[in-house]
């Protein structure tokens, strides 16, 4: 059964459109990469899913049907994403930023939390705790007081990932998450991301430019080309396909992408 | 802390008349910042509705007690949901507006709480206001600024305590990230929509409150009390107390509250003060108009960004001091 599937999934702002008839699925478990050139419509699909653009077609996600769902009811069912260029709540703490991450899991209201009553606050520590562990987990211990701004982008992109495991998701959905980070951090990043594939057996999709990481990590890949899929398949098979070749370099004859 | 609270609750034994009703100004005017503060500086919602909301709980006050007789302990507590209700109509145009565009319908909705009070008092033949008899509590009367010190004190330390506990809880964040990103906090599972109307329902039921004790403290409740001044002030104390920081909110309160009675103080030690007392008002205007600018041009951060970047010079050169010790 597949956790994630996606059917003829179009969208258009106007007259552009982004994605034409995008189907795949993805199972637990799984790591798929979407990759394709700049303009492939790979984080629109990202937001299709996630729900902030609305999309024609069908997304399911365990069983039920993401389109016409509000961004916040998607990420409660079990998505949790990052993002391009980390965007982590400035003048927040790490501590903080991985905390909000974990909202959709809180369960007491404004009137306890006005009153601080105790039932509150120790529901307040539990989730505390795990996040503390969610930070030891990816090894930022050392600068979860931190003011987020006070970070290097790299570290910053691991916060925002820590942030998207906050929420205990079924499925991630991580848009680039190695672009802006030097050779030591994506070695790093690639590392907590298959601990967390081990330790939590979710299924991951995953947009990435870094073909090597790619060839490395990918159970799947997906290629999108001007809003199409061009392939779909195990890493060996696409990265030696004609047509993704050639949308990535145009026309070359026996070369391949990595 | 604790000093603190000595001097709050020791206060009246020395304090003049004079000082006392600047005193209770002061925390009234600290409970609707710390509110415009939350809408504001946290879930960063623009607001010049403030007038509006405190001229609500002043009215229900003045509805309330006149038409129904009610005592201070229902007509509270009705201010409080009057404005919960007016939050929600507050809030919803920012379910769709943002930044300017929602600062003006909130300032329409502004004209229309006062279009309703007033019509009240023509309807009621209040021609000048309306005037409301102290409440009394416990068999006590509540006239003097003295017996009104500790009653407006209570509620500001209330105003503090609500705002803090949520601003270090679940809701506190969310206001947050919406602030910081509407987008990636509806992403992240955050009901964007709730939260902005949960922030206007509280900051508009704190206001509300603050409207109807100030209704009860002047004893007279009239539209031409609430002009759209009021809530260009508010947002002058949260801009020069300092954005995002409850302690700014209440040093804005004390600042724009204070800076009349500083201005005039200045201006008649001025040879020929006779003279000036006329031009008391424009003089007053002007000086506000300048501070703000001063402030959004050199310390945007307000008193709490200015007090931030003094201690971050002293907390960088600290080091040195360490080491200089050791050797």
């Amino acid at each position: 059964m597949a956790e994630l599937e996606v059917e003829n999934v179009s969208l258009g702002f106007g007259g552009l459109r982004v994605l034409r008839e995008v189907s795949f699925s993805a199972v637990a478990g799984e790591m798929l990469a979407l990759i394709g050139p700049n303009g492939a419509g790979k984080t629109s699909l990202f937001n299709c899913i996630s729900g902030i653009y609305s999309a024609s077609g069908r997304i399911r996600f365990r069983g039920q049907d993401l389109i016409g769902r509000k961004p916040h009811e998607i990420a409660a069912l079990g998505v949790g994403r990052t993002f391009q260029h980390a965007e982590l709540f400035p003048q927040m703490s790490v501590l903080e930023n991985v905390l909000t991450g974990r909202h959709a899991r809180f369960k007491s209201g404004a009137w306890s939390e006005m009153l601080s009553l105790p039932a509150m606050r120790r529901e307040e520590d539990a989730h505390r705790a795990h996040v503390e562990r969610i930070i030891a987990f990816v090894e930022l211990q050392w600068v979860q007081g931190a003011m987020v701004e006070s970070l290097s982008f790299g570290t910053q992109k691991i916060v925002g990932f820590a942030r998207a495991l906050a929420a205990e998701p079924t499925m991630l959905l991580l848009d680039e998450p190695s672009a802006g980070l030097t050779r030591e951090e994506r070695e790093d990043l690639a590392h907590f991301i298959l601990k967390t594939k081990e330790a939590l057996g979710i299924c991951i999709v995953w947009i990435e430019h870094d073909m090597q990481m790619v060839a490395d990590l990918a159970d799947r890949i997906l290629v999108l080309d001007v809003g199409r899929t061009i392939a779909c398949g195990p890493p060996e098979a696409v990265l030696r396909d004609k047509a993704v070749i050639q949308a990535y370099l145009g026309a070359v004859d026996g070369a391949s992408v990595t | 802390m604790i000093g603190l609270f000595a001097l709050l609750l020791g206060f009246p034994l020395i304090a003049s008349q004079f000082q006392l009703d600047l005193a209770n100004q002061v925390f009234l005017a600290v409970i609707g910042s710390l509110a415009l503060m939350l809408l504001t500086g946290y879930a960063g919602q623009i607001s010049l509705g403030h007038g509006g909301l405190l001229a609500a709980g002043a009215y229900t006050v003045a509805i309330l007690s006149k038409d129904f007789g009610a005592s201070f302990w229902v007509t509270i507590p009705a201010s409080a949901l009057s404005g919960a209700l007016l939050g929600v109509i507050f809030g919803f145009p920012s379910l769709r507006l943002r930044g300017v565009y929602l600062a003006v319908s909130t300032l329409a909705l502004h004209f229309i709480v006062i279009y309703l009070g007033t019509e009240y008092e023509t309807h009621g033949s209040y021609d000048s206001g309306v005037i409301i008899t102290p409440p009394v509590l416990l068999g006590y009367s509540l006239e003097s600024p003295r017996a009104w010190y500790f009653m407006m004190l209570l509620f500001a330390v209330l105003a503090w305590l609500v705002a803090a506990n949520l601003l270090r809880s679940k809701t506190g964040r969310a206001w947050r990230a919406i602030r910081a990103n509407e987008t990636v906090a509806e992403a992240l599972g955050i009901g964007v929509s709730r939260y902005k109307l949960l922030a206007f329902v509280v900051t508009s039921s704190m206001t509300a409150v603050a409207g109807a004790l100030f209704g009860y403290y002047r004893g007279f409740v009239s539209g031409e009390a609430f002009s759209i001044f009021i809530a260009i002030q508010y947002a002058a104390m949260i801009i020069i107390g300092g954005m995002g920081s409850l302690i700014g909110a209440v040093l804005g309160a004390v600042f724009v509250t204070a800076f009349p009675y500083f201005i005039e103080y200045l201006l008649f030690m001025l040879p020929g003060a006779d003279q000036a007392a006329n031009a008391l008002f424009a003089v007053n205007y002007a000086a506000f108009g300048v501070v703000m600018i001063v402030f959004l041009i050199f310390e945007p951060g307000g008193f709490v960004g200015l007090w931030r970047r003094i201690a971050n010079r002293w907390v960088t050169s600290a080091p040195n001091v360490v080491a200089v010790a050791r050797t």
